[in-house]
């Protein structure tokens, strides 16, 4: 159960911003559905985990590492409950200049840098050694299989381009 | 006591997560919209739809919400058609189609947003997917193959180069309102240059990506007969009216007369925050209970 409380309550999280953005209210039927297919980012971030402390835990147990690492997932969450306020309060033009560039561009880097500080020091507490590494390979591992099952169509064509395949 | 604190403030999150589901549900009805049906012979009649031309659904094509779950807000949102249009894929589009067809929802037409490098281009009723390698005049030449109709899809001037004259030639449509407008100051005039370069069918589409409602911009389609053959002809004519919200009207100029006051077409259209008692319930409690679990159960600081 440790294990997977943190993660399901961000999915949750997830699927509850996602009806907000549609629908400017919170209905089963949009939450309902966004929770169950937005757990691919728990998912994934749990997977990296265990790739990168596989074998490493110094004095905590992987249920509880998991627990832990989630626990630092507060600054996004706010992000997110930020986005989703903006969308079901403005009218949708007004939430689109509201959204980009302050919220995506002045906003979102600023919570990525302090939730990469958060887990560097998780990934100080719990490994032996090479902390900074083991967050890089966290976001290595992570961020691509994310990104790719949310957007992989629109990733691939200006990439291919570019690199002339 | 610091203890004893936190797990109420955990327990009244959850309560207001579940008035605010319990409210959202309650409220949660379609916009009311009545058919409508305009003129009459030789000018009509027609009746008109609410179509959205450029809908993303998730996975693969960074949007929220599954085909399903897009095919019952579009009907929520009082819109009686939408192309679900996947980035260089139709399988979305055919997966929305086929569970709008099982529930009698409003009409599907599969569709793919053809991204190019050079250009980016909605081909809307087609079935197989066109590659993003063509070049815009032969993938336009796909689409028609297929007895689909092609839409340049935010046609700003980076992406005028991918439109040669050869392309322009065979275009049905450009979009003309989308949201990008009244974010970017440059993209409705360039936008409206690109729509005079050529004779090209009105296009509004919200380009769907999550946020927002769906059928926040919309084409409004006079049709012969209901249905996605219907939809096409009608696109392929040139028969839409498309109206921004800074006082422009664009379209067939017969077919704009014909639709009078412009609020007799967009009654049901979205155009501020959810209204109604519920609605507001829902929101307020919805995001206070998020805050109040992403305080109470998640950290803003590293741990010890």
């Amino acid at each position: 159960m440790l294990a997977l409380r943190r993660p399901f309550l961000l999915a949750l999280i997830f699927g509850c911003a996602v009806s907000l953005f549609t629908s400017g209210r919170l209905t089963l039927r949009l939450a309902g559905p966004a929770t169950v297919y937005w757990s691919f980012v728990p998912l994934i971030e749990t997977a990296a985990l265990a790739v990168v402390c596989r074998g490493k835990l110094r004095t905590i147990s992987p249920a509880q590492a998991i627990d832990r690492f989630f626990a630092g997932f507060g600054p996004w969450l706010l992000w997110l409950t930020g986005l989703a306020a903006i969308w079901s309060w403005l009218p949708g033009m007004e939430a689109f200049v509201w959204t980009n560039p302050f919220w995506l561009l002045i906003a979102a880097p600023a919570v990525l840098a302090w939730s990469c500080y958060i887990d560097l020091r998780f990934f100080r507490s719990v490994l032996d050694h090479r902390p900074g590494r083991a967050l890089v390979w966290h976001r290595v591992i992570s961020w691509p299989l994310w990104l790719l099952w949310f957007m992989a169509s629109s990733i691939w064509p200006p990439v291919a381009s570019r690199l002339g395949l | 006591m610091k203890a004893t604190a936190i797990q109420a403030a955990r327990a009244a999150s959850w309560c207001l997560l579940a008035i605010a589901l319990a409210a959202g549900t309650w409220s949660d009805a379609p916009r009311p919209h009545p058919p409508l049906i305009l003129g009459q012979y030789p000018l009509g009649p027609y009746r008109v739809l609410a179509l959205d031309t450029h809908v993303h659904t998730f996975p693969f094509s960074a949007s929220t919400l599954w085909p399903w779950d897009v095919v019952l807000e579009a009907g929520r949102q009082g819109l009686d058609a939408i192309a679900i249009t996947g980035h260089d894929q139709v399988m979305a589009g055919q997966m929305g189609r086929w569970f709008s067809r099982l529930i009698g929802g409003p009409t599907v037409l599969a569709g793919e947003e053809i991204i190019s490098p050079d250009y980016h281009l909605i081909a809307v009723g087609i079935e197989n997917t066109i590659s993003w390698r063509l070049k815009a005049g032969a993938a336009i030449d796909e689409v028609h193959r297929q007895g689909g109709i092609a839409i340049a899809a935010h046609p700003l001037a980076e992406f005028w180069p991918g439109f040669d004259e050869e392309a322009m030639r065979k275009l049905d449509g450009a979009e003309i309102v989308q949201p990008i407008i009244y974010t970017t100051g440059y993209a409705r005039r360039e936008f409206q240059e690109f729509f005079a370069r050529w004779r090209l069918t009105a296009i509004g589409s919200s380009d769907y990506h999550g946020l927002g409602p769906v059928g926040l911009c919309r084409t409004y389609v006079f049709v012969r007969e209901a249905g996605e053959q219907g939809i096409l002809q009608a696109l392929r004519e040139g028969h839409t009216v498309v109206y921004d919200r800074l006082g422009a009207v664009y379209g067939d100029p017969s077919l704009i007369q014909l639709a009078g006051p412009e609020s007799r077409l967009r009654g049901p259209e979205p155009t501020g925050p959810e209204s109604g008692f519920l609605a507001a319930i829902s929101r307020t409690c919805g995001l206070l209970g998020m805050i109040g679990l992403s305080l109470g159960a998640f950290q803003l600081r590293p741990t010890a």
